[in-house]
């Protein structure tokens, strides 16, 4: 991807007091693409998306989004960038589609359809009072007003918190066709699954600090998959010394190993053996970042 | 372009608790209001028999002559007088008797400070045994715990909306409009909405003044409704020859610059202190420090110069109900005192951390 980044970040920093939120963070986002945005929680992911909109003040660094300053021309952006924060609410005796029409109007755009559609897709009922909505039901109210005014760019913190997998993967489905339509997603998440299963690139970020940021699937290869078998008798651990196999440990008869290429000839030898129990995962976030760092983490 | 949306969602969110608030207020205005000729027949109470007994002063160098003349009662044998401190008579600090005639004069000495002092006669006329008074009259004009504290006086319409305003209507609006100022920005906050609603093309400014400016006319109204139930009320008990309903309107929306005041105040307490606990708190203290500072001054004659740092001082609620000029100076002062702190508050709100 040779185009001009639709977010572009440089060196941002954010302390709280002596308290360090994100350190010299840089980051692009391209058009058209989905970017994960991936760390434990604390990992400085709401940080980082606030001080981009502005709703922090940045202690040092620069943010561009669509070539435009995030102090400067902050009104500019917001008109063409959705976002759903983290953690939100609304009047609470008001209605859902009083208050979508109040925030719609706020973006200065006046055509409804994008949010009926949207409302309809998730089973979003507007004529309830927000306060007497379900988390999930919340959720959806604030998909819909992040996505209903048709911007260019969308900001998702955590966005399908609270969703059953049911309305996760309808939700998965309409976000993918957004891309289709030339739309920039950025959304933080603490699920691996997820930005697996939707995201084109991840930035991985922990401790305030940017880790990594890489193809979905040139990660999942680079950092392999988790291979835990339990033999009948003991083995050889040596005839596991094959190249892309790691952090081979044999405990009794249970060996656990990280492989991240030869798959099969692992499998090969394995099957020579009397196998009682075997299990391959993907890393979940948390072994991810225990491998990673394990490994030497930044640069590896 | 989205001009007046802030406000329209704070009102259509907020408008129960203001609709309420000017219903409480319309009450209690217009229900005291009805209590005026009760409260004025109340004290206007008469020394006994003083319509009996005349007393005229002569101040001379050395003492003051006062004569003592009263009305002629049938079959006695003789008259005292019995001169007190208080119309109570309980403590007679001299007693004349045997007065033949229906008139005396009456020696009395200068006080310490060479001031004429404050004395009740009492004329009794005493016919064998049995004692009957003729008549309480004093040497000064006489002043109702009212007169004495406010300088002013029950006994007319204005005094007595001046009394009723300084001792808590201005106290009960202020603390009501303290509260809503902080939390008219403070809630966005606490319900987690500001995230949200500053997501949106509409700057902090905008945002910031829409909601100062829903508060300060939300006051400007309230106060005009005040205006009009007084006048309402106070027609109702036959007292609107007393007092014009114009300066009855004009006192009230002419109020406004104080409460602005107020407003700026708990904005600024509400945008620093992002927290509605903490900022009503410094608002009342703020609202209640002022009342305080002001009673005070009232009460106490050597300390009246603290009443200079309150900005209730600013305004004249009393002139403005005799229809007299409202101080153009005073309310300049307290405009461009608000101007200033929510231009502060503003300062503060564009620079501050949005919390989550």
């Amino acid at each position: 991807m040779k185009k001009k980044p639709v977010l572009k970040i440089r060196n941002l920093t954010k302390l709280y007091g002596d308290v360090v939120g994100i350190k010299d963070l840089d980051l692009d986002v391209y058009p058209g693409e989905i970017m994960g945005f991936l760390g434990p929680n604390g990992a400085g992911k709401t940080t980082t998306i606030r001080a981009c909109l502005g709703l922090l003040q940045k202690t040092a660094g620069d943010v561009k989004i669509f070539g435009l300053d995030s102090h400067e021309d902050s009104i500019e952006i917001r008109k063409r960038t959705g976002y759903l924060p983290g953690d939100f609410g609304m009047y609470s005796d008001l209605k859902v589609k009083t208050i979508l029409r109040y925030l719609l109007s706020q973006s200065g755009v006046s055509d409804e359809s994008k949010m009926e559609e949207l409302s309809a897709l998730l089973e979003l009922d507007l004529g309830r009072k927000y306060g007497n909505l379900s988390k999930g039901n919340r959720q959806k109210v604030g998909i819909v007003q992040a996505f209903m005014a048709d911007q260019d760019l969308i900001i998702l913190d955590e966005p399908t918190g609270g969703l059953d997998p049911l309305m996760q993967q309808k939700f998965y489905d309409f976000m993918r066709e957004e891309k289709e339509k030339g739309k920039t997603i950025f959304m933080s998440s603490h699920i691996l699954a997820e930005v697996e299963e939707i995201c084109d690139r991840v930035a991985i970020i922990r401790e305030g600090e940017l880790q990594v940021v890489e193809d979905i699937h040139s990660l999942k290869e680079k950092m392999g998959k988790k291979l835990v078998v339990e033999f009948e008798n003991s083995v050889d651990p040596d005839i596991f010394k094959i190249e892309g196999v790691n952090d081979f440990e044999i405990d009794g008869r249970r060996a656990t190993m990280i492989v991240t290429s030869n798959l099969d000839e692992v499998i090969k030898k394995v099957s020579k053996q009397n196998v009682v129990n075997m299990s391959l995962d993907t890393f979940s976030l948390d072994q991810l970042f225990l491998t990673y760092y394990s490994r030497g983490g930044k640069g590896e | 372009m989205n001009i007046g949306k802030t406000m329209l969602m704070e009102l259509r969110n907020s408008w129960r608790g203001y609709v309420l608030f000017i219903l409480v207020v319309v009450l209690l205005v217009g229900g005291f209001a009805q209590a005026y000729p009760s409260f004025s027949e109340a004290f206007e109470d008469e020394l006994d028999g003083s319509e009996n007994v005349d007393v005229e002063m002569l101040e001379k160098d050395e003492e003051i002559n006062v004569t003592l003349s009263w009305r002629k009662i049938d079959n006695v044998d003789s008259y005292s007088i019995l001169v007190s401190e208080t119309s109570n008579m309980m403590v007679p600090v001299d007693r004349v008797d045997g007065i033949k005639t229906t008139s005396h004069n009456y020696s009395l000495q200068y006080d310490e400070d060479g001031e004429v002092p404050e004395r009740y006669f009492a004329v009794v006329a005493v016919n064998g045994g049995d004692e009957e008074l003729v008549g309480i009259e004093t040497n000064f004009e006489r002043k109702t715990p009212f007169q004495e504290i406010w300088g002013v006086d029950y006994g007319d319409i204005q005094g007595f909306l001046f009394i009723l305003w300084s001792t808590w209507w201005v106290l009960l609006i202020g603390l009501y409009i303290g509260y809503i100022s902080v939390n008219v920005i403070t809630k966005d906050y606490e319900e987690d909405r500001m995230d949200l609603i500053l997501s949106k093309p509409i700057s902090r400014r905008q945002y910031f003044l829409e909601k100062f400016l829903v508060v300060s006319l939300y006051t400007l109204g309230l106060l005009a409704i005040v205006g009009l139930v007084l006048i309402g009320s106070i027609y109702s008990v036959g007292e609107l020859n007393s007092v014009s309903s114009s300066a009855l309107m004009a006192s009230s929306v002419l109020s406004w610059p104080v409460f602005l005041v107020m407003i700026s105040v708990s904005v600024l307490a509400g945008v620093y202190l992002e927290s509605s606990r903490k900022a009503v708190g410094v608002s009342f203290i703020f609202i209640l420090i002022q009342y305080g500072i002001n009673m005070v001054g009232d009460m106490a004659e050597g300390l009246e110069y603290l009443k200079t740092y309150t900005i209730i001082n600013y305004w004249d609620y009393e002139s403005a109900l005799y229809g007299e000029a409202v101080g153009v100076l005073d309310v300049a002062f307290l405009l461009v005192l608000s101007v200033l702190l929510v231009i502060l508050a503003m300062v503060v709100f564009e620079r501050k951390d949005i919390p989550v």
